[in-house]
């Protein structure tokens, strides 16, 4: 853990002071009055509220949306990458072509596609679902993630040695028998760091659900430009790229020791 | 639901279209030449272990690999018009603004994907087989003359796989250049969807695009992985 401690602590330090370089080379004189504007807007784009009383908006907005693409994406992601590695080529190309068609789509056209091939809402067995903006904003994130989990899982499965594919059919096991209790238990190590990284993606990625009207981080950073004026502009972008760095680095990290720890057990 | 694309047969919305094409293309090859510009300089300072750009450099690929392209687009956005940066227009005589939304898009572009290469090209630069790099030491390349002939030229085609996806990303990343007013082809999308709201129509089509010319990049770095292709690696 020695080096990615090190890692850390430098990229931490050093991008906190490489940000609040660029706030003073900006400001100059004026980085005080900023400082303070920014404290008092600090709350809203945190937790789109003005005094924390809820969490619905703002940065914590964004790591909901986040936290459902990625459960979505991984149920998915996992149906899809079981799909790839099938024996049938009926189930195989079909399962391939819809995967490189999700992860070669660009993210924003598919928030902007899901935004207009959703309804506003859909009546299922007499109860109305409305799909506000945050669930399209999740459901048009969950698609192109579900290609890279499909593709992580294939590549974990892949790892596996093919030995104990066939040891596991001499005693007897079923296909999605060996996957389930033979294959993915010991997948998941290789696995796991490549999760992460996809879960870095997505998060990265939910910058963009700006456009489905949601109430994330940035819609807030606009609505505060557009109430206290455009000089403020450069350091409410400036704390929101801080925000997020603060987030997704720990888990880069995190990421690059497991890792680590998985090329050295092999 | 029915779909309707009789818009596309009105000749101003094909040029708009075909303008956007064109504009999104010439962004993702400015783009692409600043990520290698800045993943090959940054890959040479870390492998090269320069003392006093080491840390920068980790710095600069962290920020920018950890952080939304989009906020980056923003950012440089109005940092830079809010410096004020601008050229005096020897035709006109005019002021005009350095930085464009078009030149932020490329910016952001190549930062962003460019942090990432340079991720890519050191790992394929540690690729490079010890005995090959010893063997030109000791023919008398110098450090540097043994990273340029090299260490770089397997290194990047050791980097070509992991590369062609960084590739595909910066593709797709540069739809977000409508958002800062550029004339990209979702920028074309939105005006055609202002003035026939055929919105479902107009993303699947542009959808469909952005699939075909990133599927056509995979294959022209396919067609270039081949033809460097080093005998003995790979398949």
């Amino acid at each position: 853990m020695n080096a990615e401690l090190k890692l850390f602590a430098l990229g931490t330090a050093g991008v906190t002071l490489v940000l609040a370089a660029l706030l003073v080379i900006v400001y100059g004189a004026e980085t005080g009055p900023v400082l303070q504007a920014l404290a008092a807007r600090t709350p809203l784009l945190l937790s789109g509220s003005p005094d924390f009383s809820r969490f619905e908006g703002g940065f914590a907005a964004n790591i909901v949306i986040s936290i459902w693409a990625m459960a979505i994406a991984a149920v998915a992601g996992t149906a899809l990458g079981v799909g790839m590695i099938s024996q049938s080529s009926l189930v195989r190309t079909p399962s391939f072509l819809l995967m490189n068609v999700l992860r070669n789509s660009p993210w924003l056209v598919v928030l902007y596609a899901m935004l207009y091939l959703l309804p506003f809402e859909i009546a299922l067995f007499g109860t109305v679902f409305s799909f506000s903006p945050m669930i399209k904003a999740v459901i048009g994130l969950a698609l192109p993630v579900t290609a890279n989990v499909a593709e992580v899982f294939r590549g974990g499965v892949e790892a596996v040695p093919t030995g104990q594919w066939e040891s596991a059919r001499s005693l007897g096991y079923r296909r999605l028998q060996i996957l389930h209790r033979v294959v993915v238990p010991q997948a998941i190590q290789f696995m796991t760091p490549n999760l992460m990284t996809t879960y870095a993606m997505l998060f990265i990625g939910t910058s963009l659900v700006v456009v489905t009207g949601a109430d994330d981080v940035l819609s807030v950073a606009r609505t505060v430009i557009a109430s206290d004026g455009a000089q403020y502009a450069t350091a409410i972008y400036l704390y929101v790229l801080f925000l997020f760095f603060i987030f997704c680095f720990p888990i880069a990290i995190l990421t690059r020791w497991l890792e680590q720890r998985v090329r050295v057990r092999q | 639901m029915t779909l309707d694309f009789s818009w596309l047969l009105d000749p101003l919305y094909q040029t708009w279209l075909l303008r956007g094409i064109g504009t999104t293309i010439l962004l993702s090859l400015l783009g692409m030449v600043l990520m290698f510009a800045i993943g090959i300089a940054g890959a040479a300072c870390l492998h090269l272990k320069l003392r006093f750009l080491q840390s920068p450099v980790t710095i600069f690929v962290e920020l920018f690999r950890n952080t939304p392209p989009l906020v980056q687009l923003f950012f440089l956005y109005f940092m830079l018009s809010e410096i004020g940066l601008t050229l005096t227009d020897p035709v006109t005589g005019g002021r005009i603004p350095l930085f464009t939304g078009f030149t932020c898009v490329v910016l952001s572009l190549g930062l962003y994907n460019g942090a990432i290469a340079v991720e890519i090209i050191r790992s394929g630069l540690l690729a490079v087989p010890a005995q090959t790099v010893e063997g030109a030491r000791s023919l008398g390349y110098s450090r540097l003359q043994t990273f340029r002939y090299v260490e770089l030229p397997i290194g990047l085609r050791m980097s070509i796989p992991p590369m062609t996806s960084n590739i595909v990303s910066l593709i797709k990343t540069s739809s977000q250049a409508v958002l800062v007013a550029v004339a990209d082809i979702m920028y074309g999308a939105t005006q055609i969807m202002l003035e026939t709201f055929r919105n479902l129509e107009v993303m699947l089509l542009i959808w469909v695009i952005y699939l075909v010319i990133a599927s056509l990049a995979v294959l022209v770095v396919r067609r270039i992985a081949a033809l460097f292709r080093i005998p003995g690696y790979g398949s």
